[in-house]
């Protein structure tokens, strides 16, 4: 599903952000990348939706090659990963209902089936009663929940979320991180960059440790 | 590791209807779009509509003035005339011949003659008052002649001059006035005045431009969070970019229908009220409305305005890096 031969970042031609990366994450597989600041663990989640593209080496997503995908092809490769930031990114002027919707209107989809899809993953996500608030008058969790359900209403292949619970208290980080695990079962690939070593030690997952740009560890957890 | 891939609800569901595959296809998704982004940014939508109409009455307004001085100016080249004297006395069939030649000349518009008796009536008509001192002066004293009207894009100094030399070379033309100091005074006038315009005019459009296209940049760096999240999920440039220009082209649309709707108003407001603080009449003095194709330049101009204001900063701020 990803895979990276010996990559390498560097940005304005001095400061390395990867560093030789050599990785292979599976279909259906569950990753926490983790490490400290500077790690390089966002730059290695923006090489995985085209964001970045590699100063040298591979990068292959679901068997397309980053370095050789056009331009014009960005968006059909993004259209199969769904991506979570910690400061959610949602549009404060539109309903949690439309914030959602946006990921099947690119789709093209009609608005009758939007509207059914929508209210199926909000459901899924307990917030189908919220379908109509403005995400400003939601809370921490339920913001990070609506973006979570707009990254994964088209079912895509991979979901990439960066530090998602990086603003949430201990039950919201939770229900996150279940919601991240059905997707996965749903058969959907995870990858989490965290920092959160609670939320890594209680997941039982593959973990990736990164440190100043180079893999300095890969342990396949056990749930 | 989850290898285990329940069935997916919707990978077996009925395939969805996809938007261009109801009425008016993706058009109206794009309209309707653009309808809802201006329902749900009413303020920066209000501040681009205001911008342009400032900008497109401002234009106007220029144009008016401008319209109504070349109005004036060329009502006033009426008078540029060249007067022929004849060598001899002419009798009506050899003016007839004569006549002929010069209307073939290039650069005329009217010709007429002006007989000795015409002479003496204009000559006493301007010593109103003291016609007594021609008395006894017959009319025969006062030389027939022939006047000649330009056509309006040959009344410059340069071009009666040039018209000069060719009437010279028709045999049976004697002396040509045409009153070499006014005309050329006139001249440098007219050239003020459109220099003056050109630079005036180009000023004006590049200051609206500018203002414009600054505006429309940052109503559009205002909603980048937007570009961002539809480029994250997928969205094509071309995806991206269609509801934004369609608002520039309806920004546009209102803000010059409005621009022009408030020329209208104040123009109706000064002819009502001029004799009230101007010494004229503005119907009799010639005042007009810009003309309909005028009104439709600066209509396109304010829907281009919005268009091409929103495809140049979209440029900028729409890429895949996200």
């Amino acid at each position: 599903m990803i895979q990276l031969h010996n990559v390498f970042l560097t940005y304005h031609k001095e400061q390395t952000a990867l560093d030789g990366v050599n990785l292979r994450i599976p279909k259906g597989d569950f990753v926490f990348l983790t490490g400290p600041s500077g790690a390089g663990k966002s730059t290695l989640l923006k090489l995985f939706y085209a964001a970045l593209r590699p100063t040298r080496g591979q990068v292959v997503i679901d068997g397309k090659n980053v370095n050789r995908l056009p331009e014009g092809q960005i968006p059909y490769l993004r259209r199969m990963v769904g991506v979570v930031f910690q400061d959610f990114k949602l549009l404060p002027n539109r309903t949690v209902q439309e914030n959602v919707a946006i990921t099947l209107e690119v789709l093209g989809w009609g608005q009758k089936d939007i509207g059914k899809r929508v209210y199926h993953t909000l459901k899924q996500m307990g917030l189908e009663h919220k379908m109509n608030s403005t995400p400003l008058r939601l809370s921490g969790g339920e913001q990070q929940r609506v973006a979570l359900a707009r990254a994964l209403v088209n079912e895509p292949r991979i979901l990439l979320a960066d530090e998602p619970t990086g603003n949430l208290d201990d039950a919201n980080k939770e229900q996150i991180l279940n919601l991240l695990k059905e997707a996965n079962i749903r058969g959907t690939t995870v990858v989490v960059a965290t920092h959160d070593r609670r939320l890594i030690d209680t997941s039982h997952r593959r973990v990736i440790v990164l440190d100043k740009g180079q893999i300095v560890e890969d342990s396949h957890g056990q749930e | 590791m989850a290898k285990s891939k329940p069935a997916n609800k919707y990978a077996a569901a009925k395939r969805p209807t996809l938007s261009d595959e109801r009425k008016f296809g993706r058009l109206g998704y794009f309209v309707g779009r653009a309808v809802t982004n201006i329902r749900q940014n009413v303020l920066i939508n209000v501040l681009t509509v205001v911008t342009i109409t400032f900008a497109i009455l401002l234009v106007s307004l220029f144009l008016l003035v401008y319209v109504n001085l070349q109005g004036a100016v060329d009502t006033f080249s009426e008078k540029v005339q060249v007067t022929a004297y004849f060598d001899n006395e002419l009798t009506p069939a050899e003016f007839a011949a004569l006549k002929d030649r010069i209307v073939g000349l290039s650069g005329v518009d009217r010709v007429s003659y002006v007989s000795k008796d015409d002479a003496m009536r204009r000559f006493r008509d301007r010593l109103e008052g003291q016609e007594s001192i021609l008395e006894g002066v017959p009319s025969e004293v006062l030389p027939s002649s022939i006047e000649i009207t330009l056509k309006r894009s040959q009344r410059s100094s340069a071009a009666v001059e040039a018209f000069v030399k060719r009437l010279k070379t028709v045999s049976g033309i004697g002396e040509v006035q045409y009153g070499e100091e006014w005309l050329r005074r006139f001249s440098t006038f007219m050239d003020f005045m459109r220099i003056t315009g050109i630079v005036l005019g180009g000023f004006i459009l590049l200051a609206v431009v500018f203002i414009v296209s600054n505006t429309i940049k940052l109503t559009i760096f205002a909603r980048k969070d937007e570009l961002e999240v539809l480029s994250l999920v997928g969205a094509t440039r071309l995806f991206i970019k269609i509801p934004f220009m369609i608002e520039g082209v309806l920004q546009g649309a209102t803000g010059s229908a409005l621009a022009l709707a408030i020329l209208g108003g104040c123009y109706l407001v000064f002819l009502r009220n001029a004799g009230n603080f101007l010494s004229l009449n503005p119907v009799t003095a010639g005042i007009t409305f810009l003309p309909v194709e005028y009104l439709g330049g600066l209509f396109c101009g304010g829907v281009l305005l919005g268009f091409f204001g929103s495809l140049v900063s979209l440029k900028r701020f729409v890429s895949t890096d996200s």
